[in-house]
C-alpha cells in the first residue's frame, strides 16, 4: 500500500489542475481577501486575517479532497485502470483505503500553505498548541468531503462527475460560509448553513483561532456527516466493483 | 494439472447470450489461441476467467481454484482488450508499481527489456502512441511473473513490425513453462503463435485442435497464379485441392495442403506458372465453413 499511495500522490502532484486550483488558488484568494479587508480597516486586522485563514484553509482542504477524488476516480473506472488493478493480487479494500489516505495527504499542501502565509505575511499568531490543534482538526475534518468525492466518483461517469464535483465543492464552500460569513446570509440560508459539514468543519477552526473551544454541535455535525458519507462511499464503491 | 477449466459456462447480457455452454480445458504450459470473429464471446469468456464478471451458469477454475483466488495469489496476469494507463506516471513507475503487487515478480529491467520499453522507461504514459501503450500493458501483464498469462487481442493497435516483436516476446515468456491464452480474430496470428487453436463462434466452441487441423477443416489455403489462356483441366485433381476458380485469367485453387499442391503444380503439369501467390484461409470463409449448420 505505501507504494500505491506514493504513485497516487505523484500523479496528482504532476496534475496541473490540482496544483493550480487546489494548491495555489486558495492561498492566492487568502492574500487577496486579506488585502481587501485591510483596505476596509474597520473590520479589525489580526482577527480578520485569522478568520480568513480558517475560511481559505477550509476551502483549500475541501477542494483538495473533492478534486483529488471524484473526477480522477470516475476516470480510472471508465478508462479501465480499476479493472487493471482488479486483476492483480491487490485486494479491493486496499484500493479504496489508498484513495482515502492519499486524499488526506493531498489536502496537506494547500492547508499548510495558507497557514504559513497567514503566519509570515498576515501576522496571525497563536500558541503552538493551538496551531497544532487547529491543523489537526482542519486536516482530519475533511473526511466527510473525501468520502463525498469518492462516492461521486464511484457512482457516475467522469463527464457527470466533473460538474457534480464542481457543484458540490462550490455549493459546500459558499453555503457553508467559507467565502462570505454565514452571519451576513438571510435566515433560511443560515439554517441550511448550520446543517452543512462545510460550516461545522470551518466553525471548529473559527472557534479555535478566536481562543474558544470548538462547540460540541460542530463536532457532532461533522462526525455525523463523516459517518453518513463514509457509509455512502463504501456502498457506492461496493456497487462499482461488484462483479456483474 | 489444468491451468484453465471451463465447465458448461454461459453468460448472458439481458437477452443476448454472449457465451453459450462453453467447455474447455487448457493444460499447464500450453500456448492456446482463442480464435473467433467479433462478438464471438472471447472477451466475455476472458473477463469471466479473470473474475471480473460472473458467469450466468457453469464453473471456471484456474489451477483448480476459483478465479478470484488464483488472481489474489498472483497466479494470473492479463492484458484486457482495452484500458488506459495513468497518464501522469512514467512507464517505469507504472511497471514498478504493478510488479510490486505480486509476491514473486520479474526483475524491473528484465520486464522493460522483454516488452521493448527500455528506451521509453522515463516517458509519461500520456505521451505514448497506441502501440507503445499496448507494450506497457503487456509489461504490466507479465510483471508479476504469473503462471497464466491472458491476452485479449493484444496486437490491435500495433503495426506489422511491432506485432512480430510482440509475439516473439510472448513466446519468450511462454518458454519458461508458463501457460498463455490469447484471443484474436486473425487466423494467421493464431496459427503462428499457438500450439492449439480453439475456435469460438456465437459463444460456443466450434473447432479445437492444432492450427493445421483447423485450417484443413476450414477449407485451407488458396494458391493463386496467372493462367492466361492455358487450360484449367486437371487442376482439381491435384493433391489437396478442393475447388478451382478461374476469374480474369487468374486461377485460385483451394487446398488443405499447399505444399503438396504447389509441388504437383510444378512437377505434375506442363503449365507455365507465373505470379504464384499463397494465401491463408480467409477467416470469413473459415468461419462460414466451421459454423455452418449440419
Ligand atoms: N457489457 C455488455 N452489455 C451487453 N452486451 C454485451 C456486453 N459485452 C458484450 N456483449 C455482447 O456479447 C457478445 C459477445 O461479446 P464479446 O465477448 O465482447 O465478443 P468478442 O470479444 O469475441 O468480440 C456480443 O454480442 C456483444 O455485443
Ligand atoms: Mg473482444
Amino acid at each position: 500500500m505505501p507504494n500505491h499511495i506514493r504513485v497516487e500522490i505523484l500523479r496528482m502532484l504532476r496534475n496541473k489542475r490540482y496544483v493550480i486550483f487546489v494548491v495555489a488558488f486558495p492561498v492566492v484568494l487568502y492574500v487577496l481577501f486579506c488585502n481587501i479587508v485591510a483596505g476596509q480597516a474597520s473590520s479589525g486586522g489580526g482577527g480578520a486575517a485569522a478568520y480568513l485563514m480558517v475560511s481559505m484553509g477550509a476551502y483549500g482542504a475541501l477542494s483538495a479532497s473533492i478534486m483529488s477524488t471524484a473526477v480522477p476516480w470516475a476516470q480510472e473506472r471508465q478508462a479501465g485502470w480499476l479493472r487493471q488493478l482488479q486483476i492483480t493480487p491487490l485486494p479491493g479494500w486496499s484500493i479504496i483505503l489508498t484513495k482515502l489516505v492519499s486524499t488526506l495527504l493531498l489536502a496537506l499542501p494547500s492547508l499548510a500553505l495558507v497557514f504559513v502565509v497567514a503566519m509570515t505575511t498576515q501576522g496571525v499568531s497563536l500558541a503552538p498548541g493551538r496551531w497544532a490543534l487547529l491543523f489537526l482538526g482542519m486536516w482530519i475534518g475533511i473526511l466527510p468531503f473525501a468520502a463525498l468525492g469518492l462516492a461521486v466518483g464511484s457512482l457516475v461517469p467522469p463527464d457527470t462527475a466533473q460538474p457534480a464535483a464542481m457543484i458540490g465543492m462550490f455549493g459546500l464552500a459558499i453555503l457553508g460560509g467559507l467565502w462570505f460569513p454565514v452571519d451576513t446570509m438571510p435566515a433560511t440560508m443560515q439554517t441550511i448553513a448550520h446543517a452543512l459539514p462545510s460550516f461545522s468543519y470551518a466553525d471548529i477552526g473559527w472557534n479555535l483561532v478566536s481562543g474558544q473551544a470548538p462547540p460540541l454541535q460542530d463536532v457532532v455535525t461533522t462526525l455525523v456527516w463523516a459517518v453518513v458519507l463514509g457509509a455512502a462511499a463504501v456502498f457506492a464503491y461496493r456497487r462499482a466493483t461488484a462483479r456483474a | 494439472m489444468n491451468a484453465i477449466a471451463f465447465t458448461d459456462v454461459s453468460r448472458s447480457y439481458g437477452n443476448v447470450l454472449a457465451v453459450d455452454g462453453l467447455n474447455l480445458t487448457v493444460e499447464t504450459g500450453r500456448t492456446v489461441a482463442l480464435l473467433g470473429p467479433n462478438g464471438a464471446g472471447k472477451s466475455t469468456s476472458i473477463n469471466m476467467l479473470l473474475g471480473l464478471i460472473r458467469p450466468s451458469g457453469g464453473r471456471i477454475e484456474l489451477f483448480g481454484r476459483p478465479p478470484e483466488q488464483a488472481v489474489a495469489r498472483g497466479e494470473v496476469g492479463a492484458m484486457l482488450q482495452d484500458g488506459e494507463l495513468i497518464p501522469e506516471l512514467t512507464v517505469r513507475e507504472l511497471v514498478d508499481f504493478v510488479r510490486g503487487l505480486y509476491p514473486e515478480p520479474l526483475d524491473l529491467d528484465a520486464i522493460l527489456q522483454m516488452a521493448d520499453l527500455t528506451d521509453l522507461a522515463g516517458r509519461r504514459a500520456g505521451k505514448l502512441s497506441g502501440g507503445q501503450s499496448q507494450r506497457v500493458r503487456f509489461a504490466l501483464a507479465v510483471a508479476g511473473a504469473p503462471r497464466l498469462l491472458v491476452l485479449d487481442e493484444p496486437t490491435a493497435a500495433m503495426d506489422v513490425e511491432s506485432r512480430q516483436r510482440f509475439w516473439a516476446a510472448m513466446r519468450d515468456y511462454a518458454a519458461g513453462g508458463r501457460t498463455v491464452l490469447f484471443a484474436t480474430h486473425y487466423l494467421e496470428e493464431a496459427d503462428e503463435n499457438s500450439d492449439r487453436v480453439i475456435v469460438v463462434a456465437r459463444g460456443r466452441v466450434v473447432a479445437d485442435g492444432t492450427a493445421a487441423q483447423i485450417k484443413a477443416k476450414a477449407g485451407g489455403h488458396a494458391v493463386r497464379f496467372t493462367l492466361d489462356g492455358q487450360s484449367a483441366a486437371g487442376l482439381d485433381a491435384l493433391p489437396g485441392v478442393s475447388a478451382v476458380e478461374v476469374t480474369g485469367g487468374t486461377a485460385t485453387l483451394r487446398t488443405a495442403d499447399p505444399d503438396a499442391t504447389v509441388a504437383a503444380l510444378y512437377r505434375g503439369t506442363s503449365l507455365e506458372i507465373r505470379d504464384l501467390r499463397l494465401a491463408g484461409a480467409d477467416l470469413e470463409d473459415a468461419f462460414l465453413a466451421l459454423t455452418r449448420e449440419p
